[in-house]
């Protein structure tokens, strides 16, 4: 049975998740959608405002999803599933989450990665956040909460491009910098096609390459080789390597990041050219210290067979990053080297 | 990998552990040595072709007296992995969480 992919929209107070969602569900291409929104209070307003069958809308309102309810957000979606199994649920196709608007998308998407209960049966497709023209930058600057949502966004929804003094070029180039890797789009009173924000994730369900073109864009765009950007300590750099990475190298250099960086590491995400496999890429994505397991694409997706490695955090070292692949490579080299009795 | 490279590496580590210190070059068999401003002294030993290690620490944690048992016992590491997890035991940084790999979304 295909799995089931999970968006999740995420965005501060304000900033036009409910409007999004509300428009994407009169889309008929969203008909077959579950959403579950969190709402912070106690008592729920968004779910008024979407249209949606009853039965496929779940609405947590014990408290924030990343934090409070996460168990609850593991168990709804386990219910979902299993009615859906039982037919007393329509077979719907997708879900969405919309968080709260002061979350942390980290732990959601941890859930998602690592409960057991979830992962036959869903996968993440991508985080969508929505960003304010109006008053997004200065969200950003007043906001940690509004930091990390667009850090680890797969797409970025500018939002309330249509109202008086909107900024939105301001956002697109703070965007820029903060998430490099992320697509970014408009939407006027949630204006948009699903088309654009769906099926976006690293691990497309309906079998089609993951979606490196667009979070690798970081070097190719403006960005200037080898150039970081940070904002308020959230930095992002890529990393590339004409040199191959020697295959035991990568599960070392995940357990060293995830050991010295911890929570600083928002996401992470590449494409490796193995030594060992160069004709087969690897690709490898991370939230803070949880990594899916490494997948072998069948072949490169463009003629470019560079190692490209986007790394998003709070006080990363891009020196000390690329200072580490070297040297455990190097490391793995001079073992590989002693252990089958050739001088390194 | 050359000392220098190591000291530069280290001392970025530092950095990113949000440790103030110093990384200085060792005598003899010690190729690093780290001096905390916390008091903590750490030793980085390169460990012969003839172990099944690469690196040995020791270390006299913040307070200790000289001649503890880490100082006098080291620790063998198998990779620069366990040689920076070594190192924040003996500066005492508590950082991050093991990595955890989860099947993708194809494999299950």
């Amino acid at each position: 049975m295909p799995l089931i992919p999970v968006s999740v929209i995420t965005g501060f107070l304000g900033s036009g998740k409910t409007t999004l969602l509300a428009r994407l569900m009169r889309d008929p291409a969203m008909g077959r959608t579950a959403v579950i929104i969190n709402e912070f209070g106690a008592v729920g307003l968004d779910h008024d405002l979407i249209e949606t069958s009853e039965e496929s809308f779940i609405q947590l309102s014990n408290g924030c999803l990343c934090c409070n309810v996460r168990s609850d957000l593991t168990q709804t979606l386990s219910d979902l599933a299993a009615r859906r199994a039982r037919g007393t649920l329509p077979p719907f196709e997708r879900v969405v989450i919309e968080t709260s608007g002061l979350a942390d998308p980290a732990p959601i998407l941890h859930a998602l990665m690592t409960e057991r209960d979830l992962m036959g049966v869903y996968a993440l497709d991508g985080v969508i956040t929505t960003i304010d023209a109006l008053l997004g930058v200065a969200t950003l600057d007043q906001h940690e909460e509004s930091l990390r949502q667009a850090a680890v966004a797969d797409r970025i929804v500018i939002t309330k491009t249509d109202l008086a003094g909107a900024r939105a070029e301001a956002v697109r180039q703070r965007m820029a910098r903060i998430n490099p890797g992320a697509r970014v789009v408009e939407a006027a009173n949630g204006v948009i096609a699903p088309s654009v924000l769906f099926d976006c994730g690293m691990f497309d369900v309906s079998g089609k390459h993951p979606d490196v073109g667009t979070w690798l864009a970081y070097e190719s765009g403006a960005h200037v080789h080898h150039q970081h950007a940070h904002t308020e300590g959230i930095a992002s750099f890529c990393v590339l390597r004409d040199q191959p990475l020697r295959a035991v190298t990568l599960p070392l250099l995940l357990s060293a990041l995830a050991e010295n960086c911890g929570g600083d590491l928002l996401r992470m995400k590449g494409i490796v050219n193995v030594l060992e496999d160069p004709l087969r890429p690897v690709v490898i994505h991370g939230v803070q210290h949880v990594y899916h397991a490494p997948v072998w694409l069948p072949r490169w997706p463009s003629a470019d067979r560079r190692t490209r490695m986007v790394f998003i955090g709070r006080n990363l070292s891009e020196t000390w990053v690329r200072a580490l692949i070297d040297l455990l490579d190097a490391e793995v080299a001079a073992e590989t080297a002693k252990r089958s009795g050739v001088v390194a | 990998m050359e000392d220098h490279h190591l000291h530069a590496f280290l001392a970025e580590s530092l950095a990113l552990w949000r440790v103030a210190g110093k990384v200085r070059a060792g005598q003899g068999k010690v190729c690093a040595q780290i001096h905390a401003s916390s008091g903590a002294i750490a030793w980085v030993e390169r460990a012969g072709d003839d172990t099944p290690f690469r690196w040995f620490v020791r270390w006299r944690a913040a307070g200790e007296a000289p001649g503890g048992v880490r100082e006098l016992r080291p620790r063998a590491c198998g990779s620069l992995v366990g040689l920076l997890a070594a190192l924040r035991e003996a500066l005492g940084v508590e950082r991050g969480s093991p990595v955890r790999v989860v099947p993708a979304p194809e494999r299950v």
